[in-house]
């Protein structure tokens, strides 16, 4: 199987060879990885180099804890990269914009309601987790289509919040 | 001594004081919310009590039923740790009353330093300097304090009345911007503290948070313990802590007068037990009194690590009626010792809070590490608490060596499930102000980034590419495997197996 990893703006073509061999650009290397203690942290042999690292999979990238740095890496196998070249890469940004909670907490307050119009980094609401009141701004301006919660509510992780449609005014759209 | 003690808190610190009465050979009590029936001070305790309900309300902050179940227990003491009841002069006074003994300061000292304006008009009395501020006139309306503002000079600082912890403290650098701020400030200091009162405090610039640890026995004994520094801090909160000072260094004459001050504040209140003074030194080192800590700091383990005495320890002997195990002429600091905190926080989303499920710890040991923690695998990290989860402490002989040492024990150290801020710390060990000990309290807000200061490493795009491709394509075979077999209930059980399985 082939792949192709970007990491850093970087492309680095990877072809599986076998259960421990791997095409890696040029050479093919003999890699052993295991996961410790059936968790998400791998070890890692390459050619005798060895290596820790966390590796998660984090909205459509992979992230790689390695070293005390974050690796962002994209993967894909050939026939998307394809694909996906041949869209030629254009996402409108006209789609609504959904606020969710970026962690678990309790709702303290909502400064908008449905219809509003907002302001890019006007505050939205204010979400109290571990003692720690957190301003969520909305990230452009537009128009507040759906609110979901109140205040006094708690809310678990990545829970829609509300909506936001962008401006149509709005420079960011073309 | 005492035969048996109640612990009045969770987390690490409530294994810590849990570690220091077993070596002591007292009996102890922990007590739990519903949240923490697995955790480490319950399983580590000789009883353990359920205090209620998760959140610190109904559980950790109910001193009426910590009272009760030290009477049913037949406890003679009670350690409130920091945070929750540590510096509530009522439950103080309401342990007193109960025939207990509260392993701290008095009611009426606590009371004196809780109270922004009373402590610094006692100190200040004392001979003590202080920073400018208005808490002295009592509370006030945004409008008094934005008349106010300009007579103190821009940049200022908006600080809760009630406050510790950087809760419902803000910057403010123009009177433009102020009225927002009062608004957020007292929003969140109400909600902290149940009270929203502020106050406005000149903002040192260039300053070093330095606090001094005072231990005091019932005798009039008093003494320090040295100074940490702590200048490290993201929104007020500490993130690093270390003794001796690296802004301090060899300047004994101004150790020797800090710390005579600090023993002069102690002594304003009348103070026994332990507790923490804190200064800000400015880059002309004048150094003004900040506030009294009325506990035992977090922090605690960095001056226990130069001086080699158990502060906790130290602190029941002497709540026991014993006089000080030392005299300031004991008192001599060896080598140099930092703290990490680690929190569930993610470094690379602007500190977000984590929360889930802790799949695996590993954690770092070998020459001059110390950990103190309360968590473990299959620990559950919830919002309902503070984000600390585990402090790493390290000695050297050198502060040179205590870096190092440091760096090592966090590349050993993996907590899995969570995110938590260990890459923070292992960048700011790579970072020129920090090894050359050149950093002020604006450092990590003004000048740190997590990305710039990685510029400097090695690069392992190779590697992390690798591994990443690797496991991504584990996981699609063993997928696509399951799904030949019809049975997509069974796809958890292929992941341990990972990059080891015949195809």
């Amino acid at each position: 199987m082939k792949y192709i990893a970007e990491v850093d703006g970087l492309d680095f073509p990877v072809e599986i060879l076998d259960e421990h061999h791997v095409r890696f650009g040029e050479e093919i290397l003999e890699f052993d990885l295991a996961a410790v203690s059936g968790q998400p942290l791998y070890s890692l042999i390459v050619n005798n180099e060895s290596f820790e690292g966390y590796v998660y999979p984090d909205e459509g990238s992979w992230q790689v804890l390695l070293l005390g740095r974050s690796y962002s890496v994209n993967i894909e196998d050939e026939r998307e990269k394809r694909l996906r070249r041949s869209e030629n890469g254009n996402i409108l940004p006209d789609h609504e914009f959904t606020l969710r909670a970026p962690m678990p907490g309790l709702a303290v307050v909502v400064m908008v309601h449905e219809g509003q119009l907002v302001e890019k980094g006007q505050i939205l609401a204010i979400l109290e987790s571990m003692k720690m009141q957190n301003e969520l701004r909305s990230p452009f301006s537009g128009t507040v289509v759906r609110v979901r919660i109140k205040a006094g509510e708690s809310v678990e992780q990545k829970q829609v919040l509300l909506s936001i449609v962008p401006d149509v005014s709005s420079p960011s759209k073309h | 001594m005492f035969k048996k003690i109640l612990i009045a808190n969770r987390g690490e610190i409530a294994v810590r004081v849990l570690r220091a009465c077993r070596e002591l050979g007292i009996k102890t009590i922990a007590v739990y919310s519903e949240a923490d029936r697995q955790a480490l001070h319950v399983r580590f305790a000789d009883e353990a009590y359920l205090l209620g309900s998760s959140p610190a309300g109904e559980s950790y902050l109910r001193g009426d039923r910590m009272i009760d179940i030290a009477r049913k227990a037949g406890a003679d003491a009670i350690h409130p740790g920091y945070g929750f009841l540590a510096e509530r002069a009522d439950f103080a006074a309401d342990c007193a009353d109960a025939g207990l003994v509260f392993i701290g300061p008095k009611a009426s000292s606590i009371a004196a330093m809780g109270d922004k304006a009373v402590a610094r008009t006692t100190v200040a009395r004392a001979g003590v300097t202080i920073v400018p501020g208005t808490e002295g006139e009592g509370p006030l309306r945004d409008e008094e304090l934005l008349a106010l503002a300009p007579k103190i000079g821009f940049p200022l600082l908006i600080k809760a009345t009630s406050g510790g912890g950087g809760k419902g403290m803000r910057d403010v650098f123009s009177i433009e911007d102020m009225p927002g701020l009062l608004q957020s400030a007292r929003r969140e200091a109400k909600s902290s503290f149940g009270d929203g009162n502020v106050y406005l405090e000149k903002l040192v610039e260039g300053a070093h948070h330095i606090e001094f640890q005072i231990m005091a026995d019932q005798f009039g004994n008093v003494i320090h313990l040295g100074e940490r520094e702590c200048s490290i801090q993201r929104r007020h909160q500490k993130l690093i802590e270390e003794s001796p000072s690296p802004y301090l260094a060899d300047d004994e004459s101004l150790r020797q007068r800090m710390g005579a001050v600090a023993i002069q504040a102690a002594r304003a209140v009348d103070y026994a037990n332990a507790g923490t003074i804190e200064f800000l030194v400015d880059k002309d080192r004048n150094f003004f009194f900040l506030e009294m800590n009325t506990r035992l700091q977090v922090e605690h383990p960095v001056t226990e690590s130069v001086t080699g005495m158990d502060i906790v320890a130290e602190q029941i002997r002497v709540a026991f009626g014993l006089p000080l195990s030392r005299v300031q002429d004991n008192i001599r600091c060896r080598g140099a010792a930092i703290e990490c905190r680690i929190n569930a926080e993610d470094p690379y989303n602007n500190f977000m809070p984590s929360t889930g499920r802790i799949t695996l710890i590993q954690p770092p040991t070998g020459p001059g590490v110390r950990i103190d923690t309360g968590i473990y695998a299959g620990f559950e990290v919830s919002p309902y608490y503070d984000p600390l989860i585990t402090k790493m402490i390290v000695w050297g002989e050198t502060r040179p060596q205590a870096i190092v040492r440091m760096r090592r024990a966090l590349e050993e150290y993996r907590i899995v499930g969570i995110r938590t801020n260990i890459p923070f710390h292992q960048t700011m060990m790579d970072t020129y102000p920090f090894i050359s000990g050149k950093y002020d309290t604006r450092f990590v807000e003004e000048q740190f980034s997590m990305i710039d200061a990685a510029e400097n490493r090695e690069l392992y795009l190779d590697i992390a590419a690798l591994m990443a491709t690797l496991v991504a394509h584990g996981q699609m075979e063993h997928r696509s495997q399951v799904y030949r077999r019809n049975d997509s209930s069974s796809i958890w059980k292929w992941f341990p197996r990972l990059g080891r399985q015949n195809r």
